[in-house]
C-alpha cells in the first residue's frame, strides 16, 4: 500500500530536551494508524510535525510526498485535524463555526451551507445549528470539532484524542464514524489513552515512549508478541501479594500497581488453578488485551514530569 | 514568511478569513463592545472639553475643547489597537485556543499575523471615524471635509501601537501582566504626547521623547485635519515617520509571534 506519511529518524527539540528522539514510521493510504504512548510521550509532538504546526529538528518527513516544513499548506489543504482542544468559537454558533471553518478550508461559497448541513446531520447535530456553542454539552462540541474536520473532504485526518473525556456511548457514535471514513477510503491517524479505541479501530499502531517508538505493529501482533495468553486480576489488599508474589514472579509475568495484582499466564486454565490453589478468587479474567502490552512497554509508574 | 501558493488560496485571501472570524465575534456583541468606543471621548468632551475647557481661555489660540477633540480621535485609535492585540490576540492564543484550530487549516502562522494586522488597522480606522463624526457634529472641523482622511491616521496608529501590543503579548507570563504594559507604556504615551496639552509645555527632553514615540505623530496628522491647517506639510513629514515606525514595529512583533505560535 503506498505510504501517505513517512516518518524518518526525526527529531524535535525543545531546547535541551528532546520530545522526539529519532522517530522512523510509515502511515499507509486507506488505514486507521495509532499513535499510543503514555502523557509526554511525543505523540502531538509528532502530529504537529506532520501538518507543519510545528519543525522539526532534524530527521525526514513527508506527507503526501511533501515536506511539512515548506509544504504546510499544501499539506493542510488535503488533511482535516481532530485538535486536542476543542477550539471552538464560544460566542458564535454552531453553523458559524463550521462555516468559518468551511472557509479556511476553501469550501466554495456557494456549497458552504449544504455541506455544513450534511456533516451536522452525519453527527447528529443538525438541530443544535443553531445554538451559540456555550450551549452544547462536551460530547456535542467534540462531535463538532470531529465534522469539523471533515469539512474540506480531507484524505488524511488526523484525530488528537478524539474521544477523552467522553461517555461511552458518545465514544461508540465516534467509533462508528471512524470505521466509516475508513471504508471511505480516507487515512486516519488517531491518538488516544483508550486501549480498548485503538484496538477497535487501529490496523496498525505504534507505541511511543519518552520520544521513540517501542513497539510496532497491528494489534493483534502487538498482543501476540509483548503479552499473548490470559490475565488474571486480584485485589492488592488479598494474600496473594503479601503472601505469594514472589513464588507468582517465578512462574508467570506480574504487575503490581495501585489498581491491583496483575498476572499474565499463557493458558486460562493456569489461571483458574492459581485461583483454586490460593483460594482467593480472581477480581477479573480475561484475555490479554492491548493495555497489558502498553504497561508492559511503557510501565506502571506514573511519570511524575509528564 | 508568506508562503506562495499555486493553487487553492493565497496569503492574503487566508488572512482575510481571520478578519472575518474576528468580525463575526465582534459584532455578536456590537453594542457591548462600541460603547467605551463612543463613550468614553463623549464623555472627555463633556468633562474636560467642555467643564475644564471653561477655566481654560485658550490654547494655542483655540477654544480647550478645540484642542482636545483630534487627541481624543487619535487616543481612540491607539487603546482600540492595543486593547485588541494584547488581551484581545492574548486570550485568542491561550484561553480560546482559537490558533490552533486555525493552524490544523491551510492558515498558517504567517496569515495569522497578517490577518490581525488588518483587522486591527481596520478597526482602529473605523473607530477613529466614528469618533470624528461625533466630534464633527460637535462642530469641531474647520473643514468638514478632512473627516474622510481621518481613517488613515487610524490605520497609520493602529498598525504601529497594534504591533506594541502583540510584542507585549509574547513576553507576558500572564493576562495580569498586560496592566504593567498598560500603566508603563500605553499611560505614558496618552498623556504625554500632545493630546491633553501642547509638548511645547513639557522640558525639552521630555519633548524629545514624545517625538521619538508613534502617538505624537498621530496627534500631529490629526491635528492637521481637524484645523485645517498645513496638511500636505505635515502629512509629509509625521506620515512617512509613523509608516517606519510601523515597518519596525511589525517586523519586530512578526518574528516574537512567529516564534511564540510556532513552539
Amino acid at each position: 500500500m503506498q505510504a501517505v506519511v513517512r516518518v524518518d529518524q526525526v527529531v524535535k527539540s525543545f531546547g535541551n530536551f528532546e520530545a522526539v528522539r529519532g522517530v522512523t514510521c510509515e502511515i499507509r493510504r486507506g488505514e486507521c494508524f495509532g499513535l499510543l504512548g503514555p502523557n509526554g510521550a511525543g505523540k502531538s509532538t509528532l502530529i504537529n510535525m506532520i501538518y507543519g504546526s510545528s519543525r522539526r529538528s532534524s530527521g525526514q518527513l513527508e506527507v503526501f510526498g511533501l515536506d511539512p516544513n515548506t509544504h504546510a499548506r499544501a499539506i493542510k489543504a488535503r488533511l482535516g485535524v481532530v485538535t486536542q482542544e476543542n477550539a471552538l468559537d464560544e460566542g458564535l454558533s454552531v453553523r458559524e463555526n463550521m462555516e468559518l471553518y468551511a472557509a479556511f478550508v476553501n469550501v466554495p461559497k456557494d456549497q458552504r451551507k449544504k455541506r455544513v448541513r450534511e456533516l451536522l446531520q452525519f453527527m447528529n447535530l443538525a438541530h443544535k445549528e443553531n445554538d451559540p456553542i456555550r450551549f452544547l454539552s462536551g460530547g456535542m462540541k467534540r462531535r463538532l470539532v470531529f465534522v469539523r474536520a471533515l469539512l474540506g473532504k480531507p484524505e488524511l485526518v488526523i484525530l488528537d484524542e478524539p474521544t477523552t473525556g467522553l461517555d461511552p456511548a458518545v465514544r461508540h457514535l465516534l467509533w462508528g464514524k471512524v470505521n466509516q471514513l475508513k471504508s471511505e477510503g480516507k487515512t486516519v491517524v488517531l491518538t488516544t489513552h483508550y486501549m480498548h479505541e485503538a484496538e477497535v479501530l487501529c490496523d496498525r499502531l505504534v507505541i511511543m515512549n519518552k520520544g521513540q517508538v517501542i513497539a510496532a505493529g497491528s494489534p493483534k501482533d502487538l498482543r501476540t508478541e509483548h503479552a499473548p495468553g490470559y490475565v488474571g486480576v486480584w485485589d492488592k489488599a488479598s494474600d496473594l501479594v503479601s503472601v505469594h508474589k514472589a513464588a507468582l514472579e517465578r512462574s508467570f509475568q506480574v504487575i503490581e500497581d495501585s489498581s491491583g495484582l496483575y498476572v499474565r499466564a499463557p493458558q486460562l486454565e493456569n489461571l483458574l488453578d492459581l485461583q483454586t490453589s490460593v483460594a482467593q478468587p480472581a477480581l477479573q479474567l480475561r484475555p490479554s488485551h492491548l493495555e497489558d502490552v502498553f504497561l508492559k512497554l511503557t510501565g506502571p509508574e506514573l511519570n511524575v514530569d509528564a | 514568511m508568506l508562503e506562495h501558493s499555486p493553487q487553492g488560496q493565497g496569503a492574503w485571501k487566508l488572512s482575510w478569513h481571520i478578519v472575518r472570524r474576528n468580525w463575526w465575534v465582534y459584532r455578536k456583541d456590537f453594542l457591548a463592545n462600541i460603547s467605551p468606543t463612543v463613550t468614553d471621548p463623549a464623555f472627555m468632551i463633556f468633562s474636560l472639553g467642555l467643564g475644564l475647557g471653561a477655566f481654560v481661555s485658550n490654547v494655542d489660540g483655540r477654544t480647550y475643547l478645540q484642542f482636545l477633540a483630534p487627541g481624543l480621535a487619535v487616543g481612540t485609535a491607539m487603546f482600540t489597537a492595543f486593547f485588541e492585540t494584547s488581551y484581545g490576540f492574548y486570550i485568542r492564543m491561550t484561553f480560546e485556543s482559537v490558533f490552533k484550530a486555525m493552524l490544523a487549516t491551510p492558515i498558517g502562522v504567517s496569515e495569522i499575523i497578517l490577518g490581525e494586522f488588518i483587522w486591527v488597522a481596520l478597526k482602529s480606522a473605523l473607530m477613529v471615524f466614528g469618533v470624528s463624526l461625533v466630534l464633527l457634529l460637535f462642530g469641531q472641523f474647520h473643514s468638514p471635509q478632512n473627516l474622510i482622511f481621518t481613517p488613515l491616521v487610524g490605520i497609520l496608529v493602529g498598525v504601529p501601537i497594534g504591533a506594541i501590543g502583540l510584542i507585549a503579548t509574547c513576553y507576558v507570563s500572564n493576562i495580569n501582566q498586560f496592566q504593567t504594559v498598560y500603566s508603563f507604556v500605553i499611560s505614558p504615551l496618552y498623556f504625554f504626547s500632545g493630546i491633553f496639552f501642547p509638548i511645547a509645555q513639557m522640558p525639552e527632553w521630555l519633548q524629545w521623547i514624545a517625538k521619538s514615540l508613534p502617538l505624537y505623530h498621530g496627534v500631529v496628522l490629526c491635528q492637521s485635519l481637524f484645523w485645517n491647517e498645513k496638511i500636505l506639510e505635515t502629512w509629509l513629514i509625521h506620515g512617512p515617520i509613523l509608516i517606519v515606525y510601523s515597518g519596525l514595529l511589525l517586523t519586530w512583533a512578526y518574528f516574537k509571534v512567529l516564534k511564540r505560535l510556532q513552539s
